[in-house]
């Protein structure tokens, strides 16, 4: 499965759960959030748009890093 | 016939642990149609809007609120 890396403006606890909760509603996808560094790596068959579109509803800058 | 009527409603948020959590959704919020103004507290966990009731409804705002990916409920003295 394609690994994407995205780059999303995440400052604490809450903002990685947000994260998480979004993401979790989209259902297949598998993903690391990596709060220090600011970065979300999704296993996923859906379109970069797609998660683009779901990471957007959290409300924080993103942006996609590329396939890893 | 161009009054508009303002109503407020506040609802609980839950998982916001930030500044950041707090402009997040103040930002998307803000932004609803209908919503004229969005204030949010950290520390009480819950925010307040003031809306147009013709364009959007309490239940309408919880669920942008869990779209974003936060626990919302609607407070029990807005009715």
């Amino acid at each position: 499965m394609p690994k994407h890396e995205f780059s999303i403006d995440m400052t604490c606890e809450g903002c990685s759960n947000s994260v998480t909760h979004v993401l979790n509603k989209l259902r297949d996808v598998q993903f690391e959030i990596d709060l220090p560094n600011k970065r979300v790596c999704i296993d996923s068959e859906h379109r970069v748009d797609t998660l683009l579109a779901t990471l957007k509803k959290t409300g924080k800058s993103i942006s996609y890093l590329g396939e890893k | 016939t161009n009054q508009s009527v303002t109503q407020v409603t506040v609802v609980n948020i839950e998982g916001m642990t930030c500044n950041s959590c707090v402009q997040s959704i103040e930002g998307v919020i803000s932004q609803k149609p209908g919503v004229k103004s969005i204030c949010v507290s950290l520390v009480n966990h819950n925010g307040t809007i003031k809306y147009d009731p013709l364009l959007t409804c309490p239940e309408d705002l919880k669920s942008a609120i869990e779209d974003m990916g936060f626990d919302a409920s609607l407070s029990a003295k807005t009715e």
